[in-house]
């Protein structure tokens, strides 16, 4: 799955970043294979999405996260 | 144009500081620099240049505040900037030494740029900032360890609590700046026959700098035609795939990173509660969250309306009586003449407009500094997207509804050339302050004042003008969406920085720099502006103005003071008419006739192309009101019974006084927003597209009102 399925409060962990024009822009704000992110809070009507990755919070748009693939902790 | 052209390099040496956003870089340098800050240009960009000089052990040192960024990889404007001038592609500009900030709470993120700058080999030193925060999270680094990893200097410091930074100032006086080896081996990146060619041709110190320039050659605007073809040529020649081996920088520079954090750094496990999660539960709540947003809006528009119109009344107050004042003084001619009615209005003109700036700058920086804008635009972004606007549109639309000068500049965090366009293309359509004074007349001569149930129609009138405003930048957002054509795609990447206490001392900076950019940058042009209008207006054809002139009856010696008074506003008025621009005005009377406006109308619209709310003074002038400029209600009478002489009618009937008012909603009539645009887009190719496209939509829109009421 990707990150945009994430429901608001689980944590998941980045299994892959699919490739495209923003995949180097994703890495550099911290976006890495292996790191945890946490799903805070999303905006109405399918707004942006509130990650929390390490120690920060970043807001990515849905089509943003469906360029993060990862893997649901349970 | 420049405003402050950059000084030539009088101090010793030059210091830039860079780091990710939100790592409190600014602060320091506000901390480093105080209010000796200056605001310059860079070539080709629209980045603000922001720098300032400090003496540090007897020596004078610049100190350089490069814009935030996450890697020397551009994705913005801003990053450009980064970029070029640790490449040295910006030579004028190049710094001695680098310190690189890096919030000790995301030490990966911002050692991935430091390491970076360090395979550019640039003597550098690294300040880890924000130290409070780490320790809250329990992370504890070992700085001994990491400085002989990095082989670089490293200072921790909390500057907003001011510590560390004499230690900062003293690494910079003894300039305790080491050049580091890379950190990467970026010759396993790049063919070695292929970095030798290209720094050879450009004259770079090492492969990286070789790498950067491939990269980025295309994008790079200070680069010529035939350097790029030299660039892409050899590029091919050794079947090279830069995108690939960036990707592969990437990955080893992150691994290369986490060995060294994995050395050097602690974590203890605290179970802390960050009390951002909590607050951003109810601050981007998705109902509440609104609410608390419009509240915000609501109380600064309250407080900017309230607070700014006391010092607006000094400074208006002010400049007349310098009028007045120096008239009295110079001998009367045509000299004095240019300073009294020419420059000192001109130069109120321009400063009348700070006290708004100063204070929406002043709630905008608190807005920032508290890390609410980052919601903001979180908030808002989904909203927008249908307009092709997006979330960070919100706070220069808003602004605008103020003035639209503060807006435009704001659009500046803007990182999507298109998104950033749209927003400045729009906002001047949004309703200023300066339309209140010309819609407060007009309403007053049209709608009737009475109420229907517990609304009083001047009201609902009024606040249909502020809807009207909102409705023409959405339809215009919309339409520019689909004509303007944008390579980059857009996107929203954005960092929601942990809530933090606003900074008074770094809210009053911003303020101050603010309306210091506008004054410069701004003044010139409306300065220039005002005197030419100022010429048209007094002079004319010599034989026609004097013939006016004659032609009014000179009272005799003793006559009284209320003749003096029609005497002299007959011939201010018969100077009008006879005047360039009262000939303009009566040229240009055809073309305004289907709008329902007789020539003196169109008088008022020249003049109004200063500002919007010199159409008062201009039609009080016209209509022989005399006395007091200010005085609405003596004007509204006044106009209510102007007859024109052809048919008899009533000049200002409902038709052409909605027409006017519809007319005076849309057409660009602000040459301070112009000088802005033009500002802010570097050329006048956009300013002029903007003010065809008002004037036209002006012109249209009154027209169908005029020809539907009449």
């Amino acid at each position: 799955m990707t990150a945009d399925q994430i429901k608001k409060g689980d944590n998941a962990q980045i299994e892959v970043l699919v490739p495209s024009e923003l995949t180097l822009h994703l890495m550099e704000m911290g976006f890495l294979p292996g790191k945890k992110i946490k799903m805070l809070q999303q905006a109405p009507l399918e707004g942006p999405m509130a990650f929390k990755l390490e120690n920060s919070v970043i807001a990515l748009r849905k089509s943003e996260a469906q360029l993060i693939r990862v893997l649901l902790d349970h | 144009m420049s405003e402050v052209s950059t000084p030539i390099k009088t101090s010793s040496f030059s210091v830039a500081l860079i780091g990710n956003p939100n790592v409190g870089k600014t602060t320091i340098f506000n901390r480093l620099t105080g209010l000796r800050q200056k605001v310059g240009n860079y070539p080709g960009v629209t980045v603000d240049k922001r720098f300032g000089q400090v003496q540090i052990n007897k020596e004078s040192v610049t100190l350089i505040d490069l814009p935030g960024a996450y890697s020397i990889y551009p994705n913005s404007e801003d990053e450009i900037i980064v970029h070029r001038v640790l490449n040295g592609l910006d030579e004028e500009n190049q710094p001695d030494f680098v310190l690189a900030v890096v919030d000790m709470s995301s030490m990966e993120r911002g050692l991935f740029l430091v390491t970076q700058v360090m395979d550019l080999e640039l003597p550098m030193a690294v300040i880890l900032n924000m130290e409070d925060t780490a320790e809250e999270q329990g992370i504890v680094i070992k700085t001994h360890q990491l400085y002989k990893s990095l082989g670089i200097p490293i200072i921790q410091s909390n500057a907003r609590s001011n510590k560390g930074i004499k230690s900062i100032e003293g690494l910079i006086g003894q300039k305790l700046f080491e050049t580091p080896k890379p950190f990467l081996n970026t010759e396993g990146l790049l063919p070695a026959s292929l970095a030798d060619t290209i720094c050879k041709e450009f004259n770079l110190k090492n492969s990286y700098q070789a790498f950067q320039l491939i990269r980025f050659q295309e994008n790079e605007t200070i680069l010529r035609k035939y350097q790029k073809d030299f660039i892409n040529e050899k590029v091919a020649a050794a079947n090279f795939d830069i995108k690939e081996a960036q990707l592969k920088e990437t990955n080893l520079r992150y691994e290369g990173i986490q060995e060294i954090l994995a050395k050097c750094t602690e974590k203890n496990d605290v179970k802390t509660k960050i009390l951002a999660h909590k607050l951003d539960r109810v601050f981007l709540h998705k109902i509440g969250g609104y609410f608390i947003f419009l509240g915000i809006l609501l109380l600064i528009f309250q407080a900017i309306f309230a607070w700014s119109t006391l010092p607006m009344d000094l400074i208006d107050g002010f400049f007349a009586s310098l009028s007045s004042g120096v008239s009295n003084i110079l001998p009367a001619g045509v000299l004095t003449d240019l300073i009294v009615e020419g420059i000192i209005p001109g130069i109120g003109g321009v400063l009348i407009f700070i006290p708004q700036i100063a204070l929406l700058f002043g709630f905008l920086a608190i807005l920032e500094d508290t890390g609410y804008m980052s919601r903001v635009v979180f908030l808002m972004d989904r909203l927008m997207r249908p307009f092709g606007l997006n979330g960070k549109s919100m706070v220069p639309l808003i602004s605008s509804v103020a003035c639209a000068i503060p807006g435009i500049m704001a659009a500046r965090n803007i990182g999507n050339w298109k998104d950033r366009i749209t927003t400045i293309m729009v906002a001047p359509l949004m309703s200023c302050s300066a339309r209140l004074p010309v819609y407060v007349i007009l309403i007053g001569l049209a709608v009737p004042d009475q109420y229907v149930g517990p609304f009083n129609l001047q009201a609902v009138a009024l606040l249909g003008m502020y809807l009207l405003g909102v409705i023409a930048v959405l339809l215009t957002s919309i339409l520019l969406k689909l004509i303007l054509k944008s390579k980059e795609k857009s996107y929203l990447m954005l960092e929601m920085p942990l809530y933090r206490l606003p900074r008074w001392k770094d809210v009053i900076i911003t303020m101050y720099s603010k309306s210091k950019t506008f004054v410069v940058a701004a003044g010139k042009i409306i300065l220039a502006i005002s005197v030419i209008l100022w010429v048209l207006a007094s002079y004319g054809p010599p034989s026609k103005m004097e013939a006016a002139v004659s032609s009014i009856e000179v009272p005799e010696a003793n006559a009284s003071p209320e003749d003096m008074d029609s005497y002299n506003s007959d011939l201010s008025s018969a100077k009008l008419e006879n005047s360039y621009i009262g000939i303009a005005g009566k040229f240009i009377e055809p073309a305004i006739r289907p709008l329902g406006y007789d020539w003196k109308i169109g008088i008022a619209l020249i003049t109004s192309f200063a500002a919007r709310e010199v159409f008062v003074s201009t039609i009080a002038t016209l209509y022989s009101v005399g006395g007091d400029a200010e005085d609405e209600m003596t004007i509204k009478e006044k106009l209510n019974q102007e007859i024109d002489p052809d048919t008899g009618e009533k000049v200002f009937n409902v038709a052409t006084a909605f027409s006017l008012i519809v007319f005076y909603a849309f057409a660009m009539q602000c040459m301070s927003t112009l000088a802005v645009v033009y500002r802010e887009t570097k050329g006048w190719k956009w300013p002029v597209i903007q003010t065809v496209y008002m004037t036209t939509l002006a012109y249209v829109s009154a027209w169908a009102v005029y020809q539907l009421l009449s």
